[in-house]
């Protein structure tokens, strides 16, 4: 904890002055001491104005997931800009009050939040005290109309698929494809694959499919391990039809690998495919050994 | 002058009923040629009332950065959670919806004056302002000040003042329709008693009869162009040539009633044909809101050089800007900035 906590401080200060940075520590200290409402949305809100040195367009990212303590999800710092480090590592310094102190404490940022102050309370999401606490919230984020606020949530964040429900979970990857994210960054997505979400993509599909727009690949991904009669009819279609290696390429590893037995049969009447079965290079390729 | 002062009493916008249909006479045309390469920011626009084919049209003309203004929303609000949730649209949602057409969209966060009147609320209003004037992109209190003049609206007035100098930042002053000079007077005279710095004051809504006087003291003065008629465009022409360019503001005041919100940019057309400079122009609908609102911190030329990345593609979903099967419009020689 002790290291994380120095790991984060340390990025921290490569882009402060010492002064900026002192005056951090001081709030920090006072709100850790006193945790009051007021003092919080201060310091919360107050972030851009402490750090004005740092480079406004500075944006930071963390290889792999960084553990931040027992009982605390791990944070993934993906192309974050430094005020959202600032203030993600500044909620990690609330003490664990009483519930429904701590959560009011919290909650009240969320009500008066702007965009970027949003993206960051939903980006800690994996490290607030009472986790089960945040499922609600957690689900407003998803439903939020900001990109970026929603990508806090949908994307790099450990909290969703440790925490929601099938049909909440569902909602959040289907609101990814939706919104053209990148599906390799929903964090445990391979754990969390279900059969209510593999039928509810080949509607999807279909719709697209319907209104000649493009699908995208990772959508067969999903499905491959409930491929079914109805998937199956669409999909053979489109492998016939589609131009895009890609397509082509996730469509035949579901085949191949669906244990659907007209899937498997496809692959192995049309030995021209072979090529297709080869993962590499493609998006899904290192998430398919996933084990989180 | 007579006739002048007759017509400045419908030109302001904030009250629907006051604006004079039969004296809008017919819509101008924006002349997109005279304007092309201009950057025009509109320090008082109320966006939340406007459509996506407003935001598309100001983009096309060249508007890069609005302010938009607390204010009023038509009818009187009941209660204080409808105030949180409109100053919360004001930094969040309308601010995203403003970027996917790549204009820049700052706020000032006040109570308006009307609503000063129903001081239980008011005073509720009051708690909130804190938690909202210290956020990104808050470049001012505003708008604020008189309509009525009633004690319960100067007493608001007087405390926000406060609040604006406790906070550093500009203030946006609404002045009155009725009553307007003397109502114009007092709201910078209270300022200056509240030992605010006029050069950090915008004074809105202002007309012939009182420009001079708030130049005279120092204050900034802004002008809401009138929307249909050119008559509008062509007194702030005058205005331009009669005080030059110092510390003058062009904005519409769009909103929910009729109004225009491209006057920044057909006022712009006007001047070229009228033979002012392109410094001067850009002075007047871009640089002097620059420098007005920069003095909050939030706010600087360099910032509305960079170029927002317009990728409506990227938030395509049912319930966003983009419908079902809408294409999005996307930015293929924007640079990204990271």
């Amino acid at each position: 904890m002790k290291d994380v906590e120095a790991d984060l401080q340390d990025q921290i200060t490569r882009y402060l002055s010492n002064q900026e940075w002192n005056d951090l520590t001081d709030q920090v200290n006072r709100l850790a001491n006193d945790p009051q409402p007021n003092t919080l949305a201060r310091v919360f809100t107050g972030v851009p104005r402490t750090i004005r040195s740092a480079d406004a367009g500075l944006r930071i990212t963390f290889d792999g997931a960084v553990s931040v303590g027992s009982g605390r999800l791990p944070l993934l710092i993906k192309d974050w800009p430094l005020a959202r480090l600032i203030r993600v590592w500044v909620l990690m310094n609330i003490p664990k009050l009483e519930l429904s102190a701590y959560i009011s404490l919290i909650e009240r940022l969320f009500q008066y939040g702007e965009m970027e102050e949003l993206a960051a309370l939903y980006a800690a999401l994996p490290i607030y005290h009472y986790p089960t606490e945040w499922r609600f919230r957690c689900t407003e984020g998803v439903r939020s109309n900001m990109a970026p606020v929603r990508r806090a949530v949908i994307l790099n964040n450990s909290y969703p698929s440790h925490f929601l429900d099938e049909g909440a979970w569902n909602q959040l990857v289907l609101k990814a494809f939706f919104t053209d994210e990148d599906i390799v960054q929903i964090i445990g997505l391979k754990t969390r694959n279900n059969g209510k979400l593999a039928g509810a993509l080949v509607d999807y599909a279909y719709e697209l499919y319907a209104a000649k727009r493009n699908i995208n690949p990772f959508l067969w991904i999903l499905v491959a391990p409930f491929l079914d009669e109805r998937a199956y009819r669409l999909m053979e279609q489109i492998i016939q039809e589609s131009q895009q290696t890609l397509t082509r390429k996730a469509i035949a590893y579901a085949f191949e690998t669906g244990n659907f037995v007209p899937a498997t049969d496809f692959i192995t009447r049309n030995s021209e495919l072979t090529d297709l079965k080869n993962t590499a290079g493609t998006p899904w390729d290192g998430w398919l050994n996933q084990t989180e | 002058m007579g006739r002048l002062a007759e017509s400045n009493r419908v030109r302001h916008m904030c009250n629907y009923s006051e604006r004079d249909r039969a004296s809008m006479g017919e819509r101008v045309a924006l002349e997109l040629d005279l304007v092309k390469g201009f950057r025009f920011f509109d320090p008082h626009i109320h966006m939340v009332s406007r459509t996506t084919d407003d935001y598309q049209a100001m983009a096309d003309a060249g508007v890069v950065a609005v302010i938009e203004p607390a204010f009023w929303v038509g009818q009187p609000r009941t209660g204080i959670d409808t105030f949180r949730d409109y100053y919360s649209s004001l930094i969040g949602w309308e601010r995203f919806r403003a970027s996917q057409f790549g204009i820049r969209h700052f706020c000032t966060i006040g109570l308006n004056s009307r609503e000063a009147n129903n001081e239980a609320l008011a005073e509720a209003v009051m708690e909130l302002l804190p938690f909202f004037i210290y956020k990104e992109g808050v470049v001012g209190i505003g708008e604020i000040g008189f309509d009525d003049q009633t004690a319960a609206e100067e007493k608001y007035y007087r405390l926000q003042l406060e609040l604006a100098k406790e906070a550093a930042l500009p203030v946006q002053v609404h002045t009155p329709h009725r009553d307007k000079t003397k109502g114009t007077s007092r709201s910078m005279d209270i300022a200056l008693e509240h030992g605010l710095d006029p050069g950090k004051v915008i004074i809105d809504h202002n007309t012939e009869e009182t420009v001079k006087e708030v130049l005279d003291k120092g204050f900034w003065a802004a002008f809401t162009i009138y929307p249909f008629t050119k008559m509008g465009n062509e007194r702030m022409v005058e205005i331009v040539k009669q005080y030059g360019p110092e510390r003058i503001l062009v904005n519409s005041a769009a909103d929910w009633g009729i109004s225009d919100p491209l006057a920044v940019p057909k006022t712009a057309a006007l001047m070229v044909k009228s033979g002012i400079s392109k410094e001067v122009i850009e002075q007047v609908c871009f640089k002097n809101a620059v420098a007005a609102f920069g003095q909050s911190g939030q706010l600087d030329e360099s910032m509305l050089a960079e170029h927002i990345v317009i990728d409506q593609g990227q938030k395509f979903e049912g319930n966003s800007i983009l419908r079902g099967g809408q294409q999005p419009r996307r930015d293929a020689g924007s640079i990204i900035i990271s």
